[in-house]
């Protein structure tokens, strides 16, 4: 029968389960997102530099293609830890433009419309939605990190000599758990910045500002103290010192492995100060 | 035995530093009986207070509230799982359209994807948005939003509504349209509702039961139901005529009557005595009836009455001059 011949019945059936129901508000939300042209274009050109770096490795692993060629070049062929290095800092920025573009969109609206009493007065907690928020930033910035990088791992072990894995099977889960913390950090930011201003655009530019303000702050502390270490400041180099103990790259000058990934936890934990403060049902003025 | 709808206990709930409700204790309703519990009060009774404690926003500072038997802050999923809710102010997702708007409330509040969606457009039809259902929210006037947000309240059949100020900025008629859908979802769907509102008569058309707050305290809690069946015995009359011996007609009859002077005179109805019987013993007494009303308090007077705006109603003044009449002159 026509649903409007049939007339409103209460719905008296089973329900599906609680993460079934978290769930829902990624896949709206991704519906939403990929319905952005600019978006499309966007992960689009994510995807170059990972196609470049597949070709990389194929020519690295067909010598006959570069035998004429000096052993400086084969040198630079490699493919070991700083080789994935770079292709993180290219990926990283990529992070970046995207989560602008997708962050803004995911709680600033709800704010700007009130429509926080909604969702909270269903059974979905303010964790719950934080999770649901930050399941789709995840999944969008999976697709052009971890996702190519294990992909470029996969196709190095496929191609490369037997004893290669043996000796660099370290960088394949490196590489996954920096990506996956450099997108806890981005996601941690688009939804902060997204939660503490209500309008799109301004919460974009927050997001892009935030890294850029940060490592200005961190340049001006090195610049004025003549030191190295205001790059902690700096969550880009911070990640990427992270990075460097992951792959097993030697850290950069100044920097250090563990005060690099306590200013992350610093700056993590300031974030989620931000969501738990922002996001309220109702708002108590005391 | 069915549980109240809510209970509360002793309930206490401090927002930053201002103590809002001061230890409440009361029960209203009973589950599953589809009967609407009226919550009225001044601005800054606490109220909304109340609501938002009920669904696990606020934290009880000290005693307990229930819903449908579920502890408000131990139990929240269970509570919410239950219950729906219409906000007061705009509420909903601007750029969505009304069928993907509900269709993700009744997700979230636990429907398989594909009864989401045939939920969504069967209550947009069922709150008469049927035409309008592919339009953003965004675009949709006052009224058209007020239903948008009662629907995404009723989309997953929750066994309790809890509608706040549901008429704010409705025209006359769609006012009306409103009301009968909450007069539907408790006589047609069984579903319990409690209306926040400053209407009065909003609340005396729907609901069963009432709740006047003042102050952070429940100051009346009325049953209107029974006060209607009630007042049904009290009569309000003015005849023409010699009405000398109307008195003792009555009190054959076995009903209570005082004269007011003039041919006025107000009269309680034994329960086995109808209006149709009154009728017959005045035109008996050669009376002409000018006048004959059931009267009774109206909502308006009970409030006004609970947050001390006069003594006492009418039908207790009435009652009260009954009482000095039967004592004094009968």
């Amino acid at each position: 029968m026509a649903v409007y011949k049939r007339g409103y019945q209460r719905y008296r059936g089973p329900v599906t389960g609680h993460w079934t129901r978290v769930l829902a508000l990624p896949r709206f939300a991704w519906e939403r997102l990929f319905q952005q042209r600019l978006m499309i274009v966007l992960l689009a050109v994510s995807c170059l530099w990972p196609l470049l770096c597949a070709v990389f490795i194929y020519i690295s692993n067909h010598a006959e293609l570069w035998s004429g060629l000096d052993g400086g070049f084969s040198k630079m062929l490699a493919i070991d830890g700083r080789f994935f290095l770079v292709f993180m800092d290219v990926q990283s920025a990529f992070c970046i433009l995207l989560a602008a573009l997708a962050g803004p969109g995911l709680i600033a609206p709800d704010l700007a419309n009130n429509a926080l009493p909604l969702y909270f007065s269903r059974p979905l907690t303010r964790v719950d939605y934080v999770l649901a928020r930050m399941t789709t930033l995840v999944g969008m910035l999976s697709l052009v990190t971890w996702v190519p990088g294990l992909a470029l791992f996969g196709m190095q072990v496929g191609m490369a000599p037997a004893g290669w894995f043996a000796n660099n099977w370290h960088l394949g889960g490196g590489l996954a758990a920096g990506f996956l913390l450099w997108i806890f950090i981005v996601s941690m930011v688009a939804l902060a910045s997204s939660a503490y201003v209500k309008w799109r655009l301004i919460a974009g530019a927050l997001i892009l500002g935030f890294f850029f303000l940060l490592a200005g702050a961190a340049a001006m502390v090195n610049g004025v103290f003549r030191v190295e270490w205001g790059n902690i400041l700096n969550p880009a180099k911070a990640a990427h010192s992270v990075w460097c103990g992951l792959l097993g790259v030697e850290i950069p000058v100044g920097m250090d492995l563990w005060s690099s990934a306590a200013a992350l936890a610093l700056i993590v934990v300031l974030l989620a100060l931000v969501l738990e403060r922002k996001l309220r049902p109702v708002e108590v003025i005391s | 035995m069915a549980a109240p709808v809510i209970e509360l206990n002793n309930l206490r709930v401090k927002l930053g530093r201002r103590e809002i409700l001061l230890g409440i204790s009361c029960r209203l309703g009973v589950s599953g009986s589809g009967k609407a519990i009226g919550l009225l009060g001044p601005n800054g009774a606490g109220k909304s207070t109340l609501i938002q404690t009920l669904l696990g926003f606020h934290k009880p500072m000290a005693g307990s509230a229930r819903v449908l038997g579920f502890d408000c802050h131990h139990n929240q999923r269970a509570v919410r799982e239950r219950i729906g809710y219409m906000p007061e102010s705009d509420s909903f997702i601007a750029s969505m359209t009304a069928v993907s708007f509900l269709r993700l409330m009744a997700e979230l509040s636990g429907l398989p994807r594909e009864t989401a969606l045939e939920k969504a457009h069967e209550t947009l039809f069922h709150v008469g948005l049927g035409e309008a259902r592919y339009r953003t929210i965004g675009t949709y006037s006052l009224g058209m939003k007020q239903m948008a947000k009662l629907a995404q309240a009723i989309v997953h059949g929750p066994e309790l509504v809890i509608l706040d100020e549901p008429t704010n900025g409705l025209d006359p008629a769609a006012r009306q349209r409103m009301l009968k859908l909450v007069r539907e979802m408790k006589e047609q769907h069984g579903m319990n509702v409690v209306l926040c509102s400053h209407l009065l008569r909003d609340v005396e058309e729907v609901c069963d039961e009432v709740v006047i707050m003042k102050d952070g305290n429940v100051v009346h809690h009325a049953d209107l139901e029974a006060e209607r069946r009630s007042n049904k015995r009290f009569v309000e009359l003015e005849v023409s005529g010699d009405d000398a011996n109307l008195i003792n007609a009555l009190q054959d009859t076995g009903a209570d009557g005082v004269s007011e002077g003039g041919g006025r005179w107000r009269i309680v109805l034994p329960a086995n005595f109808d209006v149709a019987g009154l009728w017959k013993l005045l035109a008996a007494e050669n009376l002409n009836v000018r006048k004959l009303t059931h009267r009774r308090d109206t909502l308006e007077e009970i409030f006004l009455k609970a947050v001390g705006h006069i003594q006492r109603t009418p039908g207790e003044a009435a009652a009260a001059a009954e009482e000095v009449g039967v004592n004094g002159r009968l």
